[in-house]
């Protein structure tokens, strides 16, 4: 087809349409509808007896800190793959924040193993952090997704990762307020290793959820 | 990109009110700048695929004209889809080229190239337009789309402003119903 007879065929029967919101405020609109639900969870599954002397603890709230920022940071990636104008150096934010919250942890693990004398280190198995997380993510998920859908034709496989890092973080922002991590490296492993999981998994399957064409 | 018209911006937001002339304006003016754009970033590439990229572009800018943010510039919105559009056609070129085998010259007496008895039948021209001319007009539009212009079922939902799953099943349809035609004008004829 010849690209002139295109453009005559493209604007035969303009339709107006109505423009899509910006990163930030969908980035708003989805912390809005995240955030209550995430305080619901945390209601619901009971709070840890201890969580106030916990929130005094400086390294708790850098955890729970770096873990908001790559929720954020992350949604607001996801938000931005979708856009073709949109900088790659945004797109890339969250990796930046994530590596940051890993390596927090993970010098809290190497400085209470020192303390501690190994005991930070002892790992055991604790197959709850999968489906605690899974569920405390799956809302902010399912908003993800619902604030994605058509809004993302490009670099979708990116949203995607993104996307399923955001909630998986949100859903990490609220766990550690209802589930006890025994040792510094059930953390790491167990907690920070269900947010990988959770991510990739969710990445490959929202791949084919963000990807309909879009009709206009 | 010093090089856009401050126009691009105001056509692009009365196209997104739905005002076609603007938008048909808008079009013809980056179409060359499109072209331009894409030699300069895939110099090695063959005046056909680049003609390619720049009509997936100008699709893929079509459909998602309701991501783009007046209070911005057009020119980066633009580039940007050329660049994805650009890569996703390079890859599916790699992609044919990897299954394909290239055949120099064919003898004339190649016995592949033979044709079988029936298959001038089948191509019968008078009996195709005859069958074709007996159709609907939507059955015709579908198969002049689909199948002499070869568009992707996007492309020419796009066009027909159907959905895909509706396409494939006008198709179908269509399809059976000039085989039908096709077997009267052949009965007709004998």
């Amino acid at each position: 087809m010849q690209t002139d007879d295109l453009i005559t065929h493209l604007t035969q029967n303009l339709p107006p349409v109505r423009r899509a919101a910006s990163p930030w405020a969908l980035l708003l609109r989805w912390v809005l509808v995240t955030a209550p639900v995430l305080v619901l969870v945390v209601g619901l599954m009971g709070p840890l007896p201890h969580l106030t002397t916990l929130m005094m603890q400086p390294r708790f709230m850098r955890a729970e800190l770096l873990a908001g920022v790559t929720a954020l940071t992350a949604a607001y990636a996801a938000f931005c793959a979708g856009r073709p104008d949109e900088p790659v150096w945004k797109l890339w934010l969250p990796a930046a924040a994530f590596c940051l919250w890993v390596a927090e942890l993970g010098r809290q693990c190497f400085v209470l193993s020192v303390q501690t004398k190994g005991a930070a280190l002892v790992l055991h198995t604790d197959f709850m952090c999968i489906p605690a997380i899974a569920i405390t993510g799956l809302f902010p998920a399912i908003a993800m997704v619902w604030f994605l859908r058509k809004r993302t034709a490009f670099r979708s496989t990116h949203a995607s990762l993104c996307g399923a890092m955001a909630a998986a973080a949100a859903a990490e922002v609220a766990l550690p307020l209802f589930h006890a991590a025994d040792t510094m490296m059930m953390v790491l492993v167990w907690q920070m290793g269900s947010v990988v999981l959770f991510t990739l998994f969710a990445a490959a399957c929202g791949r084919f959820i963000l990807t309909e064409p879009a009709m206009i | 990109m010093v090089d856009e018209d401050p126009n691009w911006r105001v056509w692009m937001a009365a196209a997104q009110a739905g005002d076609a002339r603007s938008y048909a304006v808008l079009l013809r003016v980056v179409l060359p700048w499109l072209r331009r754009r894409a030699r300069a970033r895939w110099p090695y590439s063959s005046a056909a695929d680049l003609e390619d990229m720049v009509q997936e572009t100008l699709l893929a800018f079509h459909q998602n004209r309701h991501l783009y943010d007046p209070g911005r510039p057009l020119a980066p919105f633009l580039f940007g889809i050329l660049k994805l559009r650009g890569a996703d056609v390079r890859r599916r070129r790699q992609r044919h080229a990897g299954r394909e085998t290239a055949i120099d010259e064919v003898p004339v007496t190649f016995s592949g190239l033979i044709m079988n008895e029936t298959q001038e039948s089948d191509s019968d021209h008078a009996v195709m337009l005859a069958a074709i001319s007996k159709l609907s007009e939507r059955d015709r539009m579908v198969l002049e789309l689909l199948k002499v212009q070869q568009l992707s079922l996007r492309e020419a939902a796009v066009q027909t402003g159907m959905s895909i799953m509706a396409l494939k099943v006008a198709t179908f349809r269509a399809t059976q119903r000039l085989k039908a035609a096709m077997k009267g004008a052949r009965s007709d004829a004998n």
